[in-house]
């Protein structure tokens, strides 16, 4: 009984919406799938982000990038939900990347069903076959490739964070609820012009709702995926500071091969820089070459083209998402990685951290 | 060569520095034919681009418009249209779609002379992803969107500023929210279209979730070689879909027949002016016969006199052709505000523009100088090349014989029966209904050279007048043996009269035809439509409750409404209105072309729906009274034809309660009010007026002014080129008479030395000149009546599908005969004046 009631004053402590009302992840939370899986408009901002490697029997190899993002906006008391998505594909053979941006209000061209996964802008889509528990993707990139995939969840869900909440700053609101499919096994076709080539691959999904993201002091942060070959996935993140120091929220979390996960604090990783690479568009400078320590292991992130930068033609917020090799200390490829780096050509806090209530 | 070129610059050359004044004439002469084509075209062109800057919408040129079969798309067909095209890239944008009208402008009473804008409503998060393909600055980002209305930098408005304008049958205050900037390689905005956040203009127009229209973008690249097709192909199982090309044909359809007539009546006054170049021309050859002969006496070949006289031809045409371009461009801007009004009281709102000159345009014009000098002076340089030059020397020279065409009647003759032969082809028949009555055409063509080179027979028969005097035999002596110049001027003449007589007996069959359709038509004492509604095909409607408010008016007894959609039926736009059946067949409306076999047509027999088409409809899709129709899914049964001279793309009437069901809408295009007897229409429009400002109300005899004022507003182009026309073909009497005394001179001094007068002699060249007047004149009316029916039964059926009754106005005949006769006699007198004063032996002028 004294517990419970030291969990009820702790909860009704803990702040249930921002000041203009969208909701806060709250610890404690129970995911119920597929319900889960798809929107919650009363949060303000949410995306399902894939990324994942192809490889086609002719050898060539592809990375790519399908996401959808919901973000609410409040207007004179009325909620406009705004529907942005990405999608990318490098040629890794030619290091050709095409990349498009889109938005869309939600309606009749853009949707994410609150009921199961199933979000769609324009022609592009991505939901989950019930039936199977198979995930299909259909999106174009500028009218130039065409992919239509289908994935697998070989491990189970993840969700990462502590109670089932993930924190991005020491502030109350600076969190998110993140769930994660850390391996698809993918086949499918990509279509680059008239060559249509039959691929297979892993990808990664997340699927991360919050209200906000970054707290004050936070401008951007940088994010990684890894595979690796020897069936762990890592995923890590450091929130960046002002001062260019590493957010104590930073988080570096194992997924081992039978699916436990592993957090490790920000102290107990480093993320150091190989390499960076300077965008001819906006001058921004992008660390996109880096090792990560962590326990006895260094695990090298090598980006397999230099400019794999989404321009933000329409959001105007540039950022750097690209396809890497995994090394280990011996220069061996040991997986494959998503590489994230956010808040490199300008400052993010201003677009996604608003106050508490 | 060298000689060529010799001859051009001591001989040509020396004779345009001395007779600078005759050059320039002729090369007035030139300007005036090349920029009277040019000046047409290029205003109707603008006029024309007007359209095509409404059409072009907020993207770059659509690949396809998708609309509903019958009424609006709903957010359902747009969700449906998206799972269709599956995963195909292609961007739809819906568009709703109003005309509106600035509530300041007033105008001057008459339709048509309020400012018509447009308003479109598109979404502007959606055209973000447009970028390159869409006006900049829509919004901006995310972040920056403002509710109010976007405008173009050249409505002069400023953002934050209010507008107030006429939607519908209401004024309502519109912020600026911003001015889109023109990006250079970026489509801007027209001048006076409104853009509105697409959810905001929904709501303000009352549209709920219909939209009128989808703008699909669909670029073929290697990955998709198809697209476009493909896309088209699926979206045509369930929607209208038209090309983006076809939406600017569209405009280019509608006005088509009414270019076209510009332009063949500019090219017929072109003709007319051909006459006088030759003449001109003819007349340089004359003066310099002395200055050939030297030249053929000292070796000079035939073939490089020849050759120095056409390139002196082609340099003048050159240079009248730079003036008529000139001259051209600047009639044009004269002429384009009142093409642009013609275009808009008939077909819809079109911005006025100002009448750019393209090089293409300007190369055309120079082109057609050069051409028509050349044409003109092939004769003349031929006869130069190859007479003796003893002749050429001879002060009795053989007179100019010109072509053997010029000199056999029965030429002219085969060329009328040619005309009336051709006059019974039919139409040439396009995709989407349009037309090209190519066979009326030429068949005009061939009656107005042929009725030319007959006429010399009229001029045989003037002659034939039994004289005592003197002064009379010498006149009538040279008509008995016309010259070709003779035969010159008479032809010019008879063609110019023709010509203006065929106009004014269209412009006459179509007043009268008018008038008795809108006696049978306007019946009503009140009609109303929105403020806004300034041309056949604007979009302003009036609410189904400020019609319930209508019909509560003091003194009002009976109230109807028109109902009006447009839709694409068989590849082009076509009217559908709905009406009350029983109210129209009430007052008997309808002006019957074949009437319904059962008076209450409206009831359907056997299930399918009955409707009237127009006239047009039936001339521009073939249909026949009894046909059934397959119309937008509906199948509808002909039961009567309609004469309708409000349109030329047809329409069909339904039974109001049929259209409220395929269009979905109560909204009212025109209210016709009945009052009670005793009621004074006047007070009952001044009350209504002053009630809802966002009508325009109309008494029964406002309205008949009105219609007859934009009726004669359509034909005043067609006035000024009959003008031009007979003025040039005057001016050619007087060239003709000029070159003949010329030619003459020995006679006449031999005349003046036999005891003859002066005035003696001015009289004779007075009256040799008034016969070919009267020749002229008379051919050109008797000429132009033919020309009338064909324009009338012919001509004017094929292209706008109506039926005129012939009528021609005596009085106004009789006038342009004696004005044509007092002129030309006037211009003869002068020319005689001129020539009774000539020495016998030439010199310089």
């Amino acid at each position: 009984m004294k517990h419970l009631l030291i969990l009820f004053l702790i909860t009704s402590l803990h702040a249930q919406t921002t000041t203009d009302g969208f909701a806060l992840p709250q610890p404690g939370k129970i995911f119920a799938f597929p319900r889960d899986h798809g929107s919650h408009p009363e949060f303000r901002t949410e995306w399902w982000y894939v990324t994942g490697h192809l490889d086609a029997k002719n050898g060539h190899r592809f990375g790519f990038q399908v996401t959808f993002f919901r973000q609410a906006r409040r207007e004179n008391d009325k909620i406009q939900q705004l529907h942005l998505a990405h999608a990318a594909l490098l040629d890794a053979h030619t290091g050709r990347f095409l990349h498009e941006e889109r938005l869309n209000r939600a309606g009749w061209d853009a949707d994410s069903s609150a009921t199961t996964l199933a979000v769609r802008n324009g022609n592009w889509s991505l939901h989950l076959d019930e039936s199977t528990q198979h995930l299909h993707i259909t999106a174009t990139v500028k009218n130039e490739a065409l992919l239509q995939l289908e994935l697998e969840p070989i491990k189970p869900l993840v969700v990462f964070g502590k109670n089932g909440v993930s924190r991005k700053g020491a502030s109350q609101t600076a969190a998110s609820h993140y769930l994660t499919w850390p391996r698809l096994k993918t086949h499918g076709t990509v279509k680059l012009g008239a060559a249509e080539h039959a691929v297979t691959g892993e990808a990664w999904m997340d699927h991360e709702f919050s209200s906000s993201q970054l707290e004050a002091g936070q401008v951007g942060w940088d994010w990684a995926a890894l595979q690796l070959k020897d069936g762990r996935e890592i995923m890590v993140y450091r929130m960046r500071r002002k001062d260019g120091s590493m957010d104590a929220a930073s988080t570096l979390a194992v997924v081992e091969r039978d699916g436990k996960v592993r957090h490790l604090a920000s102290h107990a990783f480093a993320w150091e820089v190989i390499g960076t690479w300077k965008s001819p568009r906006n001058g921004a400078e992008y660390p996109h070459h880096v090792r990560l320590r962590f326990e006895n292991e260094s695990l090298e992130l090598k980006p397999l083209a230099a400019d794999q930068e989404q321009d933000g033609s329409i959001t105007r917020l540039p950022y750097w998402e690209g396809a890497c090799d995994v090394l280990d200390s011996h220069g061996q490829i040991t997986g494959r990685a998503f590489l994230e780096l956010a808040g490199y050509a300008g400052d993010l806090s201003g677009h996604l951290a608003p106050q508490a209530k | 060569m060298s000689t060529v070129l010799l001859i051009l610059r001591r001989c040509a050359l020396r004779h345009w520095r001395l007779a600078f004044k005759q050059q320039l004439a002729l090369m007035l002469i030139l300007a005036l034919g090349s920029s009277v084509y040019l000046a047409v075209r290029l205003a109707s062109n603008a006029a024309l681009s007007g359209f095509e800057t409404f059409t072009d919408g907020v993207t770059r040129q659509p690949d396809w418009t998708v609309q509903a079969l019958t009424g609006s798309l709903h957010e359902a067909d747009l969700l449906k249209m998206r799972e269709t095209l599956g995963p195909l890239p292609v961007s739809l944008l819906p568009v709703v779609e109003e005309t509106v009208t600035p509530a300041s402008d007033k105008g001057n009473g008459e339709i048509g002379s309020r400012a018509t804008w447009r308003l479109l409503g598109v979404d502007f998060i959606a055209l973000l992803n447009l970028r390159g393909q869409a006006p900049a600055g829509l919004g901006a980002n995310m972040q920056a969107m403002r509710e109010g209305i976007y405008v173009s930098p050249k409505l002069g408005a400023k953002a934050g500023e209010e507008l107030r304008l006429i939607i519908d049958d209401r004024i309502i205050t519109l912020k600026v929210a911003g001015v889109v900037p023109e990006v250079p390689g970026i489509p801007s905005l027209p001048a006076h279209l409104i853009l509105m956040d697409l959810p905001e203009a929904q709501a303000m127009l009352q549209r709920g979730d219909r939209v009128d229209r989808v703008e699909v973008l669909a670029q073929d690249t290697a990955t998709f070689p198809k697209l476009r097709e493909e896309t088209g192909h699926l979206l045509k199982s369930h929607w209208q879909v038209r090309g983006g090309t076809d939406r600017r044909q569209l405009a280019g359809t509608m006005t088509q027949a009414f270019r076209l007539n510009l332009t063949i009546l500019s090219l017929l006054a072109l003709l007319v002016g051909g006459y006088l170049i030759f003449q001109a021309l003819d007349g340089v050859v004359l003066r310099r016969r002395n200055e050939i002969g030297i030249l053929k006496s000292l070796g000079v070949t035939d073939r490089a006199i020849q050759i120095a006289f056409l390139l002196e031809a082609a340099l003048l045409g050159l240079c009248g052709g730079s003036l008529g371009v000139l001259l051209g461009w600047l009639g044009a801007q004269a002429a384009v505000g009142g093409v642009t009004k013609t275009m808009n009281a008939l077909y819809g709102a079109t911005s006025e523009q100002r009448a750019a000159l393209s090089p293409r345009e300007a190369l055309l014009a120079l082109s057609i100088s050069i051409f028509a000098s050349l044409i003109a002076a092939w004769w003349p340089a031929r006869m130069a090349a190859r007479t003796p030059p003893a002749h050429m020397l001879g002060n009795h020279a053989t007179p100019f014989q010109g072509g053997t065409v010029w000199r056999v009647e029965w030429i002219g003759w085969a060329m009328l029966l040619s005309a009336v032969l051709l006059a019974q082809l039919p139409v040439l028949r396009f995709e989407n209904g349009t037309r090209l009555p190519l066979a009326g055409y030429a068949a005009a063509l061939l009656w107005l050279v042929g009725a030319g080179l007959a006429a010399s027979t009229i001029l045989r028969f003037v002659a034939q007048k039994k004289s005592m005097s003197a002064v009379w035999r010498i006149a009538l002596s040279h008509l008995r043996r016309p010259t070709v110049r003779h035969r010159f001027a008479v032809a010019a003449l008879a063609s110019a009269v023709a010509m203006t007589t065929g106009m004014s007996v269209m412009v006459a069959s179509f007043d009268h035809t008018m008038r008795g359709w809108i006696d049978r038509t306007m019946k009503a004492d009140i009609y109303i439509s929105s403020a806004g509604a300034q041309s056949a095909s604007s979009t302003h409607a009036i609410t189904p409750q400020t019609v319930a408010e209508l019909g509560q008016e003091p003194g009002v007894e009976e109230l109807a409404f028109v109902q009006a959609k447009t839709l694409l039926w068989q590849g082009g736009e076509v009217l559908i209105l709905g009406t009350d059946p029983v109210f129209a067949h009430k007052h008997d409306l309808y002006a019957w072309v074949q009437a319904p076999q059962h008076e209450k047509w409206w009831q359907p027999e056997d299930g399918i729906t009955p409707a009237i088409m127009s006239e047009s409809w039936s001339e521009r899709f073939t249909t026949h009274v009894g046909d059934t129709i397959d119309l937008a899914g509906h199948k509808v049964r002909v039961v009567a034809m309609n004469a309708e001279y409000g349109n030329e793309r047809g329409s069909l009437t339904l039974p109001a309660a049929v259209f409220r069901e395929w269009f979905e809408t109560d909204e009212a295009w025109r209210v016709a009010l009945m009052l009670k007897p005793g009621t004074d229409a006047e007070t009952v429009r001044n009350h209504i007026e002053a009630k809802q400002p966002g009508l325009s109300v109309f008494t029964n005899a406002h309205l008949r002014r009105e219609a007859l004022r934009i009726f004669r507003q359509t034909f005043s182009v067609t006035h000024a080129l009959e003008v031009i026309g007979v003025i040039v073909a005057v001016v050619g009497l007087g060239l003709a008479l000029t070159s003949l005394l010329l030619e003459r001179r020995a006679v006449l001094a031999t005349l003046h030395s036999l005891g003859m007068t002066r005035s003696e002699i001015a009289k004779s060249a007075a009256l040799e000149g008034l016969g070919v007047a009267c020749a002229g004149a008379f051919t050109g009316i008797a000429a132009g009546l033919w020309l009338g029916w064909l324009l009338v039964y012919r001509i004017n059926k094929q292209c706008f599908g109506w039926t005129l009754q012939f009528h021609a106005v005596g009085w106004h005949l009789a006038l342009l005969g004696a004005a044509v006769v007092a002129t030309g006699l006037l211009v003869a007198a002068l020319a005689g004046r001129w020539a009774a004063l000539l020495p016998a032996e030439h010199t310089e002028e």
